[in-house]
């Protein structure tokens, strides 16, 4: 209990220090974000006008806590660039809203992908004595790692979507309409993330075991009179698991960065499309939302993956 | 009745035992008794059916009860095996720690053999396993049950492995050095429980292990192999007492028995001239508790040497430790946990005087190794005094792979020393040409030849290491040396070189050793005083035949326990 | 190099040090010359396949693809050769001092390097770069900065496994002073290590420039990418996969060879 207070304090200040960093981040860019909003526009007072509006003159600490204090209260401020109506600009949690189920679903679509295919194909491997398999499933993970996810998202759409016409590119289905529809078209993208990941996750897993089957206590199983299935399952197996949850937690950054790579290449409406879009707009309240949102999401993913192997290991639990 | 016969195993080729003879019968204990490589573990292991299966059986056989278990150039009958393996025959191995699975209850582990072997129910499983441990000497049977090994003692570990062992009452344990990783006093607990189960169940053990004096204490008869043969086979008493092979008596001969002591040329001038003096042979002089009857002891010890010096002229201190506490902190020092401060030693007070040894014994966790450390000046968090008189004590590891760096070569290794004094004292800096001369010549104290000067230390052995590691200490001539378990990580006749390397240094160069080891017998054989170290203080110091006929503590008795 | 000539040679080298050889000598060749020019246009050549005329097809401009390719290989590889030698320096010195003297600079930079390896690297070097400003000096830095934190972390357990090392003991016992321990004594011994993290750090570096400039952010024109070329590709899928294949397939080179080769490496230590 101690242990999970202490957690969630270190949770709490990494998602402080992080929201200083963002926030300072864009304090220190050059160039005027009013100028760059009102564009041609642009006059001395319309400027101090919008400066004052948007709170730019007020002291950079006062500044910080107002915007933080927003956070908590939900308030995740207004976006420079779109507007909502003729008068007003559009709040920023209204723009993430529909766009943020896409990323989620997309990444925990490529982290269920991951896990499914990868643990049964680095056991099947580990335990393989067929040698000819052992090298191609080498060589293969080998290439599969090699393919970044925006080039593979490529070859799914030629080979899906253009040569076996199973989708069709660019014809994304909303969640709101269809979610199964929606999840079968999110199989492709997700594929594209998860295909590398998959490679590297049975290769650790692979490792792992044949690690573990070095180990003393294996011998000692068989000296009870063990089958080698039984050694596998009953003894190696939990304990090669466990460094590849660590790694599965491990690459859960990658997932999120990979999904809003792919969000591009299929065209989908999630919050990558919106990040870079808005980096290339200088809407920053956007972007430090976003950058906050992601790095919870990946904190929050660690905190559940450090308490599941907690679970998992009763050596750590002990400390 | 367990029959090896004839048998030869070969990795790649190259064969690892050679046409091996040995025969168990019920209700006996033969020992296994070889140095590392000799095939004593491959030996067992195949037996089992156990070994790797990139093995290769060469020829021979192995027969249980007139069943053929395996056979030369036939494939292992996995089938076959498992039907023995765990109910006929079973396996206690050297690690407790590694040989348990990490992450499954004991009580579960121990289980899986009755749920093998036998159609026992789920609670007459339980019932089985509990009684099981409680033979074995496992106090608290339900707590244990559910514990994970991690959270056992080393010993309580021993004992579950032998749990698993016996629960089926098999006609075959083969103990593979089932005591190597357990402290003395633990170790002679194990000992005894194996040979009660030995007297209780008649069956047969097959007992590896390094040490002699073990094998002489509990088994029946002895093979020695050597090289992957038996090189000799017959009673303990006939083995230890008349050997007949040279490599059998060179094996007895360099284990350090009581009977072969040495000391320094020093001491024994020092005991005659005191002789001579008239004054009585100065010994464990404490017969009280602690404290102050120590001191007393010490007090009187220096008093007669202070008289003595006259004569003798060379009486002086090289280190006085008084009233040393040393502390750790407990915990991370992180926001969450308050700092926790214990003393790891308590109230040390000793002298080591020029070009003696003073043995440092206990048991794991003592505080030994933190006593060394802080008279090496590497732990600062002391109360009391430390006073040298050499200026940077020196200090021989005991793992001589761990010893040396091995981004550089033994040539390298040996300057560097010269160089770190030379940069810290101008008045010491050297030449290029003298410092490798200096190098060289140590290589040669240590008994190495120039053309390793070149080479890293990964292409040496165990021994060739420790001679190097030797050498690195004392070419600055510390005056100092301490000691932590030099010999322990070697094979005995390597032991036995060391050892003597040690001694002819010593006298060469003055030095005065503070030796810790967990092995009385390599302390008896090098020491010439000896003191009892538990749970951080120093509770015995005596003369080293004084310690052995007499021993004050409770404690210390019970160190040098059987092994007398 | 010692390290290169003793040990077994295993198949994994010989891939690796094919691939990745082929892949150097056509990005240096591509500095100074390539077949055609890279900006000149041809509407007669519009969107041909390869042939041995154009090795892989035009575009849609009728630019030959072979040369672009040249060219974005120079860039992305001297790209990753900067931000490697960059971080890696950096790496090695903030995880020599934190992992040897401990306290409170390495609590600090431990905090940072969390938060850091915590967010996805590519993310943050976008959003560095919308700070820095665009161009190939500022992807460099963006990158540079991106990836310290995974060399540190490297280089600081293993000085941290070090530090307590029987030998470094002596060394401290002999009174050898704390920055020769540091790099004199101990570093040798991390680089069998250090070797294959900045390998992978090599392939992550190639792979996140190339995921920037698809995202349009970076390296802008008239500087090649490789990535750049992908997304312009994207479009013409149905006419002209080639165009998408031929940049892709050539990142999957480099990166492949260069794993090839470092796993090859691993395998001899």
């Amino acid at each position: 209990m101690k242990l999970f207070i202490k957690k969630i304090i270190t949770l709490i200040m990494t998602l402080f220090l992080v929201s200083v960093a963002a926030f300072l981040a864009f304090q220190i860019i050059p160039g005027d974000v009013v100028t760059s909003i009102l564009g041609t526009e642009a006059t001395p007072e319309r400027e101090e006008q919008l400066r004052e509006e948007l709170g730019l003159n007020d002291p950079p600490v006062e500044r910080y806590f107002k915007w933080a204090g927003g956070v908590l209260r939900g308030d995740f401020g207004r976006s420079y660039q779109y507007s909502k109506n003729m008068n007003e600009m559009m709040p920023v949690a209204e723009l993430i809203g529909d766009k943020l189920p896409v990323t989620l679903w997309l990444a925990g679509l490529s982290m269920v992908l991951i896990i499914l295919v990868s643990i049964p194909l680095g056991v099947l491997w580990a335990k393989s004595a067929n040698r000819f398999l052992d090298a191609a499933l080498g060589v293969i993970t080998q290439a599969a790692m090699a393919v970044p996810s925006f080039f593979l998202g490529i070859l799914v759409t030629f080979l899906f979507g253009i040569v076996l016409k199973w989708f069709v590119p660019g014809g994304y289905i909303s969640y709101r309409e269809s979610l199964s529809g929606f999840l079968g078209y999110l199989l492709f993208p997700a594929l594209s993330i998860a295909l590398p990941k998959i490679a590297m996750t049975a290769r650790f897993l692979r490792n792992s075991m044949l690690t573990q089957m070095q180990a003393d206590y294996v011998r000692t199983a068989y000296s009870k009179g063990c089958t080698r299935k039984r050694v596998m399952y009953g003894h190696v197996l939990r304990n090669a698991l466990m460094p590849v949850v660590t790694f599965l937690g491990m690459i859960i950054a990658e997932i999120v960065a990979g999904s809003i790579v792919v969000e591009q290449v299929f065209g989908l409406p999630g919050i990558g499309r919106l990040l870079i879009s808005s980096i290339n707009n200088r809407d920053f309240p956007v972007v430090e939302i976003l950058i906050l949102y992601i790095t919870f999401v990946v904190i929050f993913v660690y905190f559940l993956v450090d308490i599941l192997y907690r679970v998992i290991d009763p050596r750590i639990s002990e400390k | 009745m367990i029959k090896i016969e004839d048998l030869s195993v070969a990795f790649d080729g190259a064969e690892v035992v050679k046409n091996v003879n040995l025969e168990l019968k019920d209700g006996e204990i033969l020992g296994v008794v070889g140095e590392s490589g000799s095939g004593k573990s491959v030996t067992a292991l195949t037996l089992m059916g156990l070994v790797a299966d990139t093995a290769e059986i060469t020829s021979g056989r192995i027969v249980f009860d007139d069943v053929i278990l395996r056979e030369a150039g036939k494939p292992l009958d996995r089938a076959l095996y498992r039907k023995y393996q765990g109910a006929e025959m079973s396996m206690v191995f050297q690690e407790p720690m590694t040989s348990l699975n990490p992450t499954q209850r004991v009580g579960r582990q121990v289980e899986e053999l009755l749920r093998l072997h036998t159609d026992f129910t789920k609670e007459e499983i339980r019932i089985k396993v509990l009684e099981t441990f409680e033979a074995v000497g496992l106090k608290n049977a339900e707590t244990i049950y559910a514990s994970y090994p991690h959270q056992l003692s080393g010993g309580m570990r021993q004992r579950v492995m032998i749990a698993m062992a016996v629960i089926l009452h098999p006609d075959l344990v083969v103990c593979d050095e089932p005591t190597t990783a357990l402290d003395v006093t633990i170790q002679n607990q194990i000992i005894e429980l194996l040979r009660v189960i030995n007297e209780k169940e008649k069956n047969s053990m097959l007992f590896i292990t390094h040490d002699l004096n073990l094998a002489r204490r509990i088994c029946h008869r002895v093979a020695v192999m050597k090289d992957g043969r038996v090189v000799e086979l017959g009673r303990t008493e006939d083995i230890f007492e008349h050997p007949q092979e040279a490599y059998t008596r060179e094996l007895i001969e360099a284990v350090p028995s009581r009977l072969k002591r040495r000391t320094s040329v020093f001491r024994q001038k020092y005991r005659e001239a005191g002789k001579a003096a008239g004054f009585e042979q100065s010994g464990a002089l404490c017969a009280g508790q602690e404290g102050e009857c120590l001191e007393q002891a010490e007090a009187q010890y220096s008093e007669q040497r202070g008289e003595r010096q006259e004569q003798e002229d060379a009486g002086e201190t090289v280190l006085e430790v008084r009233d040393l506490s040393v502390y750790y902190q407990d915990g991370s020092n992180s926001l969450f946990s308050r700092e926790k401060r214990h003393a790891a030693v308590k109230g040390a007070k000793f002298t080591v005087y020029r070009g003696e040894s003073l043995g440092l014994v206990g048991e794991s966790g003592c505080g030994k190794t933190t006593l060394s450390k802080a008279i090496l000046g590497m732990n600062r968090d002391i109360t009391g005094e430390i006073r040298h008189s050499t200026i940077r004590p020196q200090m021989i590891f005991q793992d001589p792979y761990s010893s040396l760096n091995p981004a550089k070569t033994i040539g390298w290794l040996l300057q560097e020393p010269l160089r770190a004094a030379g940069m810290l004292d101008q008045s010491l800096r050297l030449s290029k040409a003298d410092m490798e001369a200096a190098a060289y010549d140590m290589l040669h104290r240590v008994g190495m030849e120039e053309k390793y000067f070149h080479r890293k230390p990964n292409q040496l052995s165990g021994g060739q290491r420790q001679r190097v590691s030797i050498g690195q200490a004392l070419i600055t001539n510390p005056g100092l040396v301490v000691a932590d378990e030099p010999v322990s990580a070697l094979d005995v006749t390597i032991q036995a070189q060391i050892m003597e390397l040690m001694q002819k240094l010593q006298q060469e160069m003055q030095l005065s050793y503070l030796f810790i080891s967990h092995d009385i017998n390599v302390v008896y054989k090098m020491c010439d005083r000896i003191m009892v170290m538990k749970e951080g203080k120093i509770i015995e110091i005596g003369e080293t035949e004084e310690i052995f006929a007499h021993p004050k503590q409770e404690y210390t008795r019970e160190l040098l326990g059987e092994q007398k | 190099m010692k390290k290169f000539d003793s040990g077994k040679w295993n198949k994994y080298l010989t891939a690796g040090l094919i691939m990745t050889g082929l892949a150097l000598l056509l990005g240096i060749l591509g500095f100074f010359w390539t077949p055609y020019s890279t900006t000149a246009m041809s509407a007669a050549e519009k969107f041909a396949a390869p042939s041995l005329r154009h090795l892989f097809g035009t575009d849609n401009f009728g630019r030959d693809i072979f040369s672009r390719v040249m060219k974005g290989l120079s860039t992305t590889i001297v790209i990753g050769c900067l931000v490697v030698a960059f971080s890696a320096a950096a790496g090695i010195l903030l995880g020599a001092l934190t992992g040897y003297f401990g306290g409170l600079l390495d609590e600090i930079v431990m905090r940072i390097t969390d938060a850091v390896n915590g967010f996805p690297s590519i993310l943050l070097a976008l959003v560095l770069i919308s700070i820095l400003g665009n161009g190939k000096q500022n992807v460099i830095l963006a990158l540079g900065i991106v990836f310290i934190p995974s060399y540190v972390r490297i280089v600081r357990s293993e000085f941290i496994r070090l530090r307590d090392a029987d030998y470094i003991s002596r060394a401290r016992l002999m009174g050898v002073s704390r920055w020769r321990i540091l790099f004199v004594h101990i570093l040798p011994n991390i680089f069998s290590v250090f070797w294959v993290s900045v390998m992978i750090g090599f392939n992550n570096a190639i792979l996140a420039e190339s995921g920037m400039s698809y995202l349009g952010i970076g390296v802008q024109p008239p500087d090649a990418s490789l990535g750049k070329m992908l997304s312009d590709a994207q479009g013409y899928l149905q006419n002209a996969p080639w165009y998408a294949l031929a940049p892709g397939l050539t990142i999957v080179w480099v990166v492949l060879g260069f794993s090839l080769f470092s796993e090859g490496i691993r395998r001899r230590v």
